[in-house]
């Protein structure tokens, strides 16, 4: 028993010195947020002296940070939206339906969209784009945000909407309930655990992306968080104080919904990959 | 009675928006890709078939096979560096008390939720000469002589970004590897336990080869995950200095929306496609090789 003790406290020990190379570059990131330049300069390691939140005011609206606030917020609600009801009805169709053969085609199909390397596709993509007359808007990044979301969204949908009992549907058929009501009515109530994990998901993988909203946006107007911080960490090169603050806004909204939702976003996050 | 289920125009309405979705923006654009690789294009100009110039260029372009080798060292470091780290984490929450599990659970994830592009400009604080925290603790902890110039200097610049890719991503592939080992029964560790076998013993006659499944699938989503990398190598470096830290898809980039050379940019798109596919197909071959023994 002692011995046992002793050895947890040991592997405690790694654990925590593990912890703090995880968290010690995000708590540090959030200390130099409240100092002045200097103060980065002078005590990179010490408490800020006092708060100093004109970085954040500062980075809000001169470095425009809220546009691309809005823009990032924008875009990622949209995609969870239209990938969801999307996905949610092609889902039901693989899963509910009665056409075996078709329906596992189907899925098969939609399974393949998990190994496109997105990055491959950037060329094509932006003639696509430009064709369509949606190049430099937010529309074109939510367009391709909601493919790129579809196959994961599809992968947890189909799963849960197969666990659910005929019996439901059944009762709604006998009411003379027609296809669209039972997919609105009784299926997609009866999914909204896995929506929401889907929705998270989504959220995140957008609020984050980056190289599609490089590539596809030229106007700062159009810019989105990650894209708008690359341009700030060059224009605004020596000013790690206003950056750090800039870096606060991109990743604070996450964290939050992370500690608040943590079983959702990590069910979520490794959902498409242990298929293996 | 369940006729309403079986209507052929029904099913098909409810699956048009996501195929048109994947037809637009992943089949058509595949197909462009492949076709584009063996033409002479600048975006604007009439497309020029020349076959198969644009792959006998790559073979003969330095730039091209110096960016799959700096992919294929994403692999390596995966495999050699992350992997025991991950495995090793991964055991240790496995033994502490479920109240504690929760807690490192939500650690070591944090990072693997952040933008990539953002964990790039954070990483470049890390390494920022003058005020990164990098080259200050090595000051602090008397080791001056081993502050560097980090993103500037080639000889460690690409190492860097291994690292700051390794700093976000290993918890998402820790929290994968430490579901397969409480997946494992308890009572095979503890009857084990009963018979005198130590720590060491149970871990590697018991959970190591129990896991061996999903260390496989660790391995092929390191090779996806390679790709995904090039977020934090635009962000950080851009693929330099003179292309020190280039990678395929940042040298497709700079050759198709730099030099417009939309063909040739295609045939390496092409190669990232067959790289991703080999890459995890030997890892599956080499998977399937184990178990014959």
């Amino acid at each position: 028993m002692e011995q046992k003790r002793g050895r947890n406290l040991f592997f405690h020990f790694i654990l925590i010195f593990y912890v703090i190379i995880c968290l010690g570059p995000l708590v540090w990131l959030a200390m130099s947020s409240f100092k002045t330049p200097l103060e980065i300069t002078l005590s990179p390691w010490g408490f800020p002296d006092s708060f100093h939140f004109e970085n954040y005011i500062n980075a809000w609206q001169e470095a425009s940070i809220s546009t691309f606030f809005f823009n990032s917020l924008f875009i990622a609600l949209a995609t969870c939206v239209i990938s969801l009801l999307v996905g949610a009805a092609a889902a039901f169709a693989l899963a509910r339906m009665k056409f075996q053969k078709a329906s596992l085609g189907m899925y098969q199909f939609f399974l393949l969209g998990l190994v496109v390397p997105g990055g491959a596709l950037l060329i094509p993509l932006y003639s696509v784009i430009t064709s369509l007359g949606l190049y430099n808007t937010r529309v074109a990044l939510v367009l391709l945000y909601v493919t790129f979301s579809l196959p994961v969204t599809i992968f947890i949908l189909v799963a849960f909407m197969r666990s659910i009992p005929r019996e439901l549907e059944e009762a709604g058929v006998m009411d003379g309930i027609g296809p669209f009501g039972l997919f609105v009515k009784i299926i997609l109530p009866m999914t909204a655990p896995a929506l929401s994990t889907v929705f998270i998901l989504n959220f995140i993988n957008s609020w984050n992306e980056f190289v599609m909203a490089l590539l596809f946006t030229a106007d700062k107007a159009m810019r989105t968080l990650p894209v708008g911080m690359n341009a700030l960490k060059t224009a605004y090169q020596t000013d790690y104080a206003l950056l750090s603050a800039g870096v606060m806004y991109s990743i604070v909204p996450v964290i939050i919904i992370f500690l608040i939702l943590q079983k959702q976003v990590i069910a979520g996050i490794t959902a498409g990959s242990v298929k293996g | 009675m369940n006729s309403v289920l079986k209507r052929p125009a029904v099913f098909a309405l409810f699956l048009l928006p996501a195929v048109l979705f994947y037809v637009v923006f992943m089949i058509y654009p595949i197909g462009e890709a492949i076709y584009d690789g063996f033409t002479k294009w600048n975006g604007v100009s009439e497309k020029n078939f020349i076959g198969l110039d644009n792959y006998i260029r790559l073979f003969q372009d330095s730039l091209f096979w110096d960016s799959l080798l700096r992919n294929f060292w994403f692999i390596v470091f995966a495999i050699v560096i992350q992997l025991p780290i991950i495995v090793f984490v991964a055991l240790l929450i496995s033994k502490v008390g479920r109240r504690f599990q929760s807690f490192y659970r939500t650690a070591v994830f944090t990072p693997v939720i952040l933008s990539t592009a953002i964990v790039g400009i954070l990483f470049l604080f890390i390494y920022a000469p003058d005020v990164g925290l990098l080259n200050n603790f090595l000051k602090a902890v008397g080791l001056d002589s081993w502050t560097h110039y980090w993103m500037s200097d080639p000889n460690v610049n690409f190492l860097m970004i291994l690292i700051a890719n390794a700093w976000q991503w290993d918890g998402f592939y820790i929290i994968i590897v430490l579901a397969a080992i409480l997946n494992i029964p308890k009572e095979l560790d503890e009857s084990a336990e009963m018979d005198g076998a130590n720590i060491f013993q149970r871990t590697a006659y018991i959970t190591l080869p129990l896991i061996r499944p999903i260390l496989i699938v660790v391995l092929l989503l390191s090779v996806a995950g390679s790709m995904k990398a090039l977020d934090a190598v635009l962000v950080m470096t851009n693929g330099g200095p003179f292309h020190s830290t280039e990678v395929m898809a940042t040298y497709m980039i700079k050759v198709g929306f730099q030099q417009f050379e939309y063909g040739y940019g295609s045939a390496i798109a092409v190669m990232i496609f067959l790289f991703t596919l080999i890459v995890s197909m030997l890892v599956q071959l080499l998977n399937r090789k184990d178990v014959e023994y």
